[in-house]
Parts: structure tokens; sequence; C-alpha cells
């Protein structure tokens, strides 16, 4: 086995252990927007819970990846975010949404009691 | 709507004769992209849908550069879910302005509704108010009404007290003068009316008629009675005489008679229009003619006080 043999066989078995840091604030907001949609309601909207679970997946996916120094961490990372913030908007417009029509039964029935 | 590197991605694809096929995730988030882009979400959440552009010009980036890897694909999936928040929030935003011009119309509405409401009211107030103005003046009428009326009442009241009063000092006089009256004549009451007899012979010397001192005296106490008597009554002095002579001669002597009776009367105070004379000769005798004492009783003056219901008969 020539040195050269040696030393690539050394960096490879180091390499093979080497674990990916995945970016604190990426780490943060992802977790938040999760934390977030689950408040707006998320887990009851069915479009939104879709979202949710794969957002969950996807971080949890991101980490383990992470762990095992698979350089994909970080994109699946923002996927799990992109699904988060995805689930958080829908859970947020069925709100939004429903408060609409509520303003709008309201403003006929203050129009429906017309004037003296 | 594609920009320069996707056009750049498709025009590479096309030259390399299309050795590689984009993924569906990229196809999808393309047409995604390009159907928002012109849709609400380029309007209300623009940040978004350029935030989803970036990401998807990555993703094509990566294509053209290596190809259908799993960057590329992961860069569309990415691509994809912003497109979509882009578009949730634009119909988020959309509601929002749906709640916010509710509002702003519910706010005219009711201003328009509190205006009308106002108006109303000071209508009805306004109205109130004049109907209260009416009220105190129909009440300040009344109790100018009633008070007057009161007035009036306490006076008519005073008014009839007087009179009463009044009335019954004339009859206490009228009593008086007629008791003294009594006492110098013959005072009776007949069909006629009260009738005071005056002898003769204390009036007048036998054939004339000039009052004797004496009779003025008497007739002072008559015309005091005549004047209390009440308003309406009326006055006769009758003449009488005895049957001697002739029949023209005591008619004339008994009228004579009769007159100096009513002007004395007259002239002490009784209201000449109340007071007449007549002259009745010997026509009506209180006796027969046959002795001295009944001619001299035939000799007389009678003063009737008619009562005031056969006055206004007459």
């Amino acid at each position: 086995m020539t040195p050269t043999r040696i030393t690539a066989m050394a960096l490879f078995a180091l390499s093979g252990c080497a674990t990916i840091q995945l970016p604190q604030e990426k780490l943060e907001s992802s977790s938040a927007s999760v934390r977030g949609a689950e408040e707006m309601g998320a887990a009851n909207v069915p479009s939104a819970r879709l979202h949710l679970e794969l957002a969950k997946d996807e971080i949890a996916s991101a980490r383990k990846l992470a762990a095992d120094g698979n350089e994909r961490a970080t994109v699946v990372l923002a996927r799990g975010e992109a699904d988060a913030e995805l689930a958080m908007g829908l859970a947020r417009e069925i709100a939004v949404h429903a408060e609409a029509e509520q303003a709008a039964i309201e403003l006929r029935a203050v129009e429906a009691r017309g004037t003296p | 709507m594609f920009n320069r590197s996707s056009l750049i991605a498709a025009l590479t694809f096309a030259l390399t004769g299309c050795a590689t096929t984009a993924s569906t995730q990229l196809v999808e988030a393309r047409q995604l992209y390009a159907t928002s882009s012109t849709g609400l979400a380029a309007k209300l959440a623009p940040t978004e849908l350029y935030d989803a552009k970036k990401v998807l010009d990555k993703a094509d980036a990566e294509f053209v550069d290596k190809g259908d890897t799993a960057l590329s694909r992961d860069y569309a999936y990415i691509a994809t879910r912003k497109v979509q928040l882009a578009d949730v929030k634009a119909r988020t935003a959309q509601d929002r302005e749906r709640i916010a011009e509710a509002a702003k119309a519910g706010i005219v509405v009711r201003d328009n509704q509190a205006t009308a409401n106002r108006a109303a009211l000071n209508s009805t107030r306004d109205m109130l108010t004049t109907e209260r103005r009416d009220n105190q003046a129909s009440t300040n009428e009344l109790r100018a009404t009633n008070s007057a009326q009161a007035q009036a009442l306490v006076k008519s009241a005073d008014q009839l007290e007087a009179e009463r009063t009044g009335r019954l000092e004339a009859e206490k006089k009228l009593a008086g003068a007629m008791k003294d009256l009594a006492s110098i004549a013959a005072v009776k009451e007949e069909a006629r009316g009260v009738v005071i007899t005056l002898s003769g012979s204390v009036l007048f010397v036998s054939g004339q008629f000039t009052l004797l001192n004496t009779a003025m005296s008497k007739l002072d106490s008559v015309a005091e009675a005549l004047k209390l008597e009440e308003t309406g009554k009326r006055f006769v002095v009758e003449g009488h005489t005895d049957s001697a002579g002739t029949v023209a001669g005591n008619e004339v002597l008994s009228l004579n008679r009769a007159n100096s009776v009513r002007n004395y009367l007259v002239q002490k105070g009784v209201e000449a229009s109340r007071i007449s004379a007549v002259g009745l000769g010997a026509t009506r005798p209180v006796a027969l003619n046959t002795t001295a004492e009944n001619r001299a009783n035939n000799r007389r003056v009678e003063i009737v006080i008619q009562p005031a219901a056969t006055v206004t008969e007459r």
C-alpha cells in the first residue's frame, strides 16, 4: 500500500464519520413555523394538516440527514420550513375567511335594520 | 412567466436535444408560478411570489447545470410551496380587504342610522316642546279663566251678600216706617195692595185742598215709607169725599186733594213716575153717609201701594 493510498483511506474514514451542522437560524425558524401552524389550528384544517405533517417529517428527516453527514440536510430543512409556512398560511386563511364571511353577515344585518 | 434563467434553461434543453427531461416537480413549479404571477398573488402577495421565483430560479439553474438532480427537485418542491403560500396569502389579504370594507360600510350605515335617529329624536323633541308650550299656554289660559271666574264668584258672592244685607236693611227700615205710619194712619192689606188711609180732616180744611201744616209731618212719614218700597212698585193716591155736595164738585175736590198729597210726596223724594193721583168723589164710601162720623170716615185720602206684579201685568 502506497502512502498516497493510506492517506486517502484515512481521509475517507474521517469524512464518513463527519456530521452536518444545520444552520441554527433555519432550525429555529422552521420550528417556529410548525408551532405557529399548530397554534393557528392547522391540525383541524385538512389541507393545512397535510403540510403540517410533511413539515414535521421533513424537519426530522433533515436532522437525521445532518447527523448522517448528508449534505442534502439543509435543503430538506428548507422543504420542511416551506411546508410549515404553507400550513400556517392555510390555517390562517380559513380563520380570516370565516371572519370575512361573518363581517358580511353582520353588515347585511346592520343594513337590514334600516333607518327609522 | 419565465425569467431569463428559466428561458436559458429551456433553450439549453432545446439545443442539447432534450438530453435530460425536467422533473415533474420542476414542471409543476414552473406552471404554478406562471399561473400565479398573472393572478391575485402578483397584486396582493408580490413579496412571497418573488421569494418563490428566486427558489424556482435555483431549481432551473441546478437543472441546467446538472440535470434532474435531487437538489433540483428539492428546489422545485420548495418553489411550489412558496407559490402556493403566495396564493394563500393573496386570498387572505383579499379577505382582510373584505373585512375592512365591511367594517367601513358598517360605520357608514351606522352613521347614517345614527344621523336619522338623531333627526327623528330632534323632531320628536321639537314636537314635544311645541306640545308642552301649547299645553302651558292652555294651562295658563285656564288658570287665568279660573282665576277670573273665582274672582267673579267672590265678587258675585260679595255683591249678593251686600244686596242681601241691603235688602234686609231696607226691609227693616220699611218695617220701621210702616210701624211709624200705623201710628198716624190706618194701614191694611187688600187685594189691590197695601192701603194707607189718611183722614181728610187731618189733611185738609173742609171743602179745600191745601194741606194743613199738621198734615205735612204725617205725609213726611208716608214719603219715607214709600221711598223704601221696592223699585218696581207703583203708588196711587186716591181722593175720596162724602156724598154731600154735587158729584162733579166732589170729583174735582177729591182729585185736587189727591194731587196735593201726590205733589207733596214727590217734593219729599218719591219718584214722580211711580206715583199717580185720581179723584174718586163719593163713589167708594167706606160707610153709609147717614151719620156725621160715617161721613168723616168717607172723607179720606188712600195711598195704594200696588204689588210689583200687578204693575207689570198692566
